[in-house]
């Protein structure tokens, strides 16, 4: 119960810098911020079956597309509610989940990272040449926002505290259900598949789950991300953008949520710090990446955990030695 | 009427078949590597527009070399390349705990190098003059030098590959290693050893790829970006892991797409062959030629 506590206050003062951060911060780093919150989203999402089933995933982008869009049409040319847009999330993510999931999450190996990749090219081909519902290469505008009974959201900045209750929304559900049966099984299968099957967890059908979880997550994202933006492009959801939200799950430390915030964090900002660098940042960043992949391929969070454990070893032994 | 069609199906033939040569090589570039280590190498089209960058944008540009020894020279350079990225790289991936460690580190290495050739060589995309232009002319039809090309080489290359994985020591022991590691390093293989000689065969094919294309597209490094993503579905639709399987798919993806043109807007041209990998993995997953496996 204490521990519950001291977390709900650690919660709360996270939350409140954040905001005070925002709210004095100029628009650059505002937008910077948005997007983060999306991409925490996202990466949450993606880790139930990249980071915890153990499939790479590279439709991320497609998924997300698939949101935007129809979330954009829905609140433009359908004229639809938001909010109701917003639920008809859950329809897309299911559809992309099971449609998608079943025919290449039977199979075992690289069928998933294959298949995933040609449909995130479908689909942004398709928002490129649907040109009567998607805009095409000039893009759906006008796309509207969430909006609360107490206020009306016309500024990105109001929309930030929008972004930030679904964010915590979706870092606590992504917090349960890593921590509960279901990402129990996911571990399991991605540890040793052999032996999760022997111990009854029914394989496809658990992965084709974590899929369907995943394109939910990201899908909401998706039309988060058309709200803060108010316009959406296919040059937004390329196969580069896919493997830039893998590069945030697995700098981060794959499997646990605030290994998946801080990798978020880390990818959207540093790229930001590097511009300085000009012409030589983007390499700069993917090398910076690759070494990590070498190096620290647990990723940074779990380091950091090892890190903290030693040195309180350290102080505990120090502290023995002193009263010794 | 009847003339007009003749000529229009041998030119589509020609350049459907090409195309699917082209994609046949892709397939088979990434599932020598596939076999040799288990890995998919998502770096592959970063190796084709180094390749095609080596031969047009260096040896024939700025050094002004003839043809034949640029060519020479851009697979060697390939060759020595293959074998650095498979040391640096793509080995100490090889062992990591997750396979997804190991496809994240390929994508990192082709975004690195896809940046290095564009500040090496600019952003600017360029043609190789005088290179594989013009057309031959077979009765009434004039088919494009280029793709004739194209096929020509990829029959040589496709039956070079098959009499040396049947009659050679090291193209055997590659057979091996692909059918079950373990047993392979226990009747004394090296299996590292093989695994620097596939990527270096690896990357000589992808440097081939990207100097037959070369012509097709203009050089930039995007060249090959949807080519290489058929590849992958020629490889899953011909049967992964297999290389007759590798080279039935691409002409399959190939012809498909070329007489797609007909019943459907040329637009929807690149959706043909993720459509009908998806087909084939619900109905026959193993392709149509299922390779073999211990």
């Amino acid at each position: 119960m204490k521990k519950r506590i001291r977390m709900v206050l650690i919660w709360i003062v996270i939350l409140t810098a954040l905001i005070i951060f925002f709210k004095q911060s100029n628009t650059y780093i505002q937008s910077v911020i948005n997007q983060l919150l999306c991409n925490i989203i996202l990466v949450l999402g993606l880790n139930f079956i990249t980071g915890l089933t153990g499939q790479m995933n590279l439709a991320t982008a497609g998924m997300l597309a698939l949101g935007a869009y129809t979330y954009g049409i829905l609140t433009t040319s359908a004229g639809w509610n938001p909010w109701v847009a917003l639920l008809a999330m859950f329809a897309v993510g299911l559809a992309v989940g099971r449609g998608l999931g079943y025919p290449s999450l039977r199979l075992k190996g690289f069928y998933l990272s294959l298949t995933t990749i040609g449909f995130a090219e479908i689909v942004r081909l398709l928002a490129t040449n649907l040109t009567d519902l998607t805009g095409g290469v000039n893009g759906l505008n006008y796309i509207r926002r969430l909006e609360t009974f107490f206020y009306k959201s016309e500024a990105k900045n109001d929309y930030f505290m929008i972004l930030l209750a679904f964010t915590v929304l979706a870092i606590l559900v992504a917090y349960k259900i890593v921590n509960s049966k279901w990402g129990r099984a996911y571990k399991a299968i991605r540890d040793n598949m052999e032996a999760a099957e022997a111990s009854g967890i029914d394989i496809s059908k658990i992965k084709i789950q974590a899929f369907t979880l995943s394109s939910i997550y990201s899908a909401i994202a998706g039309a988060l991300y058309a709200g803060f933006n108010m316009y959406i492009n296919p040059t937004s959801f390329t196969v580069a953008a896919s493997q830039n939200y893998v590069a945030m799950l697995m700098i981060g430390g794959i499997g646990s949520v605030p290994g998946n915030i801080l990798g978020a964090t880390i990818v959207t900002v540093l790229p930001e710090l590097l511009r300085k660098y000009q012409d030589y940042y983007w390499i700069l960043f993917c090398t910076i990446c690759l070494v990590m992949a070498i190096l620290v391929p647990d990723g940074i969070y779990p380091l950091l955990k090892k890190t903290v454990l030693w040195l309180k070893k350290k102080l505990v032994k120090k502290s023995a030695a002193g009263e010794g | 009427m009847g003339a007009a069609n003749d000529i229009n199906v041998l030119q589509f033939i020609v350049i459907g078949v090409a195309m699917g040569f082209i994609y046949s090589l892709v397939a088979t570039e990434y599932t020598l590597i596939y076999n040799a280590t288990g890995l998919v190498n998502f770096a592959h089209e970063s190796f084709i527009v180094l390749g095609a960058y080596l031969f047009g944008g260096t040896f024939v540009r700025a050094l002004g070399l003839p043809i034949w020894l640029a060519i020479t020279l851009a697979i060697v350079s390939m060759v020595l390349f293959g074998i650095f990225a498979s040391t640096i790289v793509l080995n100490p991936l090889r062992n990591l705990q997750f396979v997804t460690y190991a496809m994240f580190g390929t994508m990192m290495l082709s975004r690195i190098i896809i940046e290095a050739c564009r500040l090496l060589w600019g952003p600017l995309p360029f043609t190789v003059k005088g290179f594989l232009r013009g057309s031959i002319n077979i009765g009434s039809a004039a088919l494009p030098t280029s793709y004739v090309y194209i096929i020509i080489v990829s029959i040589v290359i496709v039956t070079g590959l098959q009499i040396f994985f049947k009659t050679t020591r090291t193209g055997k022991a590659m057979i091996c290693v692909s059918q079950n590691k373990d047993a392979a390093a226990l009747t004394g293989i090296n299996v590292t050893r093989n695994i620097n000689i596939t990527v270096a065969m690896s990357a000589a094919l992808c440097g081939i790829i990207g100097i037959l294309t070369a012509p097709l597209f203009n050089i930039n490094t995007g060249m090959v970006a949807s080519t290489a993503l058929k590849g992958f579905c020629a490889g899953i639709i011909g049967g992964f892991g297999s290389y007759p399987g590798a080279i039935v798919g691409g002409i399959l993806v190939g012809l498909l797409e070329q007489f797609g043109i007909m019943f459907f807007p040329a637009t929807y041209k690149d959706v043909v062959a993720f459509g009908v990998m998806i087909i084939f993995l619900l109905i026959r997953p193993s392709g149509i030629i299922k390779a073999k496996k211990a």
